[in-house]
């Protein structure tokens, strides 16, 4: 028989870990080294308590123990009681499963198997022609002005446009999902702006519950389709179910791919010799500058779990119950896998990041992502090739405890001429794109890329 | 040189096939890679392996 050793014995290694505080963010690097070099795995007392895993090999290793960890959030109370991915979880009368990513198998596989034909790579390319028509009219918008906000006027749109495309919502309601996307995940619980967010995202919320319904009378391709008509594990999703699934896949889309985005295009623009670079050899370079600027800034800095038996992985001795932070921005910085981690290596190779998540829970929308991204990144390349940012109207999130994003990131540029109809214009075309080539079905269905008529 | 993807390991993250497009497939429907074949021809044993060490799910068997 063995001893169970005590709470001191198991938790040695103690740190003070608070990722939500602003020193989190100005002190990234300094607290990655140290813990690191330290304790790759560390308990720390704050928010309840929870384990922090900085280490590349024991981030790794505790993600992929799928038998060991849950992302359940038992928010009815009626299975183990856990929490979810958030770490502290929100007050009990705010607390939604966050879709499938708060979710075991077999659930979580059944409705990853039911979104996968709508977000494979294959079935992502057929967006490309829509995304570069969104890309376009965004820049024309700005083009003859010669001042954009790389996140208000370019990186929150073409997101925020293509997620709801894929939904099956009218992509004119871009405006309506928008706000409430970033401002719900940047502005902090205690603020005095926090009432006019919450009602923003009450009005997301009764926009995506009449979809559900609309589209559950009256079939239109689309993710939401697919939900209302899923089986999963043998019964149809309820309502409340799919509304938690329909706010992951707009965090998901929306904030995250504007939060990598605005930083490197603010880091290729204090570093111009590599964005001509980029630029000139992009058929090469832009691959694996994409997945360095994934690495470097992790837009989702982290995942949380909680212990679903009693284990040890990667040397560390856990319980059954325990919450613990998987750390994807402080493993990206292991020099035992990424050398010289804190600069950013264009061409770097071997990059193994945990930047989408690692194990069954990668991010379902990495191929949107690296789609979007690099679309809008060579637009701009190719019409704002000497665009400069501005560092005084640069608006970083205070905090990278949810994600590292940025509110405004302006810039100037030497105007150029416009391409084509405006971004109202263009919604409407692409819109009746939309009905007309049922752009929203999914891979199994339609393979041709959409025809936006120009 | 042999290669082999371990479909219970592999999760969709790509890296192998845009590190060697000619050596590795993704299925349609859920992105998931497999080898184009199992013996890799010579002149694409270097991308193989740097397909392999970037998988970050260490999906990749070289034999």
């Amino acid at each position: 028989m063995t001893e169970t050793p005590s709470d001191d014995d198991r938790k040695k290694a103690r740190v003070h870990f608070d990722r939500h505080t602003p020193q989190y963010r100005h002190e990234f690097e300094e607290t990655t080294h140290e813990l690191h070099a330290k304790c790759p795995i560390a308990w720390t007392d704050t928010h309840g308590g929870h384990w922090v895993a900085s280490g590349n090999r024991e981030v790794f290793e505790l993600a992929r123990s799928a038998e060991f960890l849950s992302n359940d959030h038992d928010v009815k109370g009626v299975r183990r009681g856990y929490k979810g991915i958030t770490i502290p979880s929100p007050p009990r009368a705010r607390e939604v499963q966050g879709g499938f990513l708060e979710m075991d198998p077999p659930e979580q596989r059944h409705y990853r198997q039911t979104l996968n034909p709508y977000l494979s790579p294959a079935a992502v390319s057929r967006w490309i022609p829509f995304v570069d028509e969104v890309v376009r009219a965004c820049l024309d918008e700005k083009i003859e002005q010669g001042r954009i906000d790389f996140v208000d006027d370019l990186a929150n749109i073409v997101p925020a446009v293509l997620t709801l495309a894929m939904l099956g919502i009218p992509l004119k309601d871009w405006t309506v999902y928008n706000e409430p996307a970033h401002a719900s995940v940047y502005t902090p619980p205690d603020s005095p702006d926090m009432p006019r967010v919450a009602e923003l995202s009450r009005k997301m919320g009764m926009s995506l519950y009449m979809a559900l319904s609309e589209i559950r009378e009256k079939p239109r391709p689309g993710l939401i389709d697919a939900l209302v008509r899923a089986d999963i594990n043998g019964k149809t999703p309820p309502d409340d179910e799919l509304t938690g699934v329909l706010a992951l896949l707009i965090g998901g889309g929306f904030d995250t791919t504007t939060a990598l985005t605005a930083h490197a295009l603010e880091w290729l623009s204090e570093n111009p010799a590599e964005r001509d670079r980029l630029s000139r050899e992009r058929d090469t370079l832009l691959d694996s500058a994409t997945e360095e600027f994934l690495r470097y800034f992790t837009p989702a800095p982290g995942d949380g779990r909680t212990i679903s038996a009693d284990c040890e992985i990667a040397g560390q001795k856990f319980e059954e119950g325990e919450r613990l932070w998987l750390s994807w921005a402080m493993a990206n910085r292991d020099p035992s896998v990424f050398p010289d981690p804190d600069r950013v290596h264009l061409d770097r190779k071997g990059n193994r990041h945990s930047s989408f998540g690692l194990g069954i829970h990668r991010c379902i929308g990495s191929n949107v992502a690296r789609t979007v991204f690099k679309r809008m990144v060579t637009a701009v390349l190719d019409r704002m090739p000497d665009f400069r940012c501005d560092p005084e109207g640069t608006v970083h999130y205070e905090t990278i405890g949810i994600i590292q994003g940025m509110r405004h990131l302006p810039a100037a540029f030497t105007p150029g001429k416009r391409l084509g109809p405006s971004l109202d214009e263009t919604l409407e075309t692409l819109q009746r794109a939309c009905d007309e080539q049922g752009l929203a079905a999914p891979v199994t269905v339609r393979t041709a890329r959409a025809d936006t008529g120009r | 040189m042999k290669v082999r993807v371990d479909p219970e390991l592999c999760q969709g993250h790509t890296l192998c096939w845009m590190t060697a497009p000619k050596s590795f497939q993704l299925d349609e429907v859920d992105g998931h890679s497999s080898a184009v074949s199992e013996d890799v021809p010579a002149d694409q044993e270097e991308d193989v392996r740097e397909a392999a060490h970037s998988c970050p799910e260490r999906a990749i068997q070289i034999f």
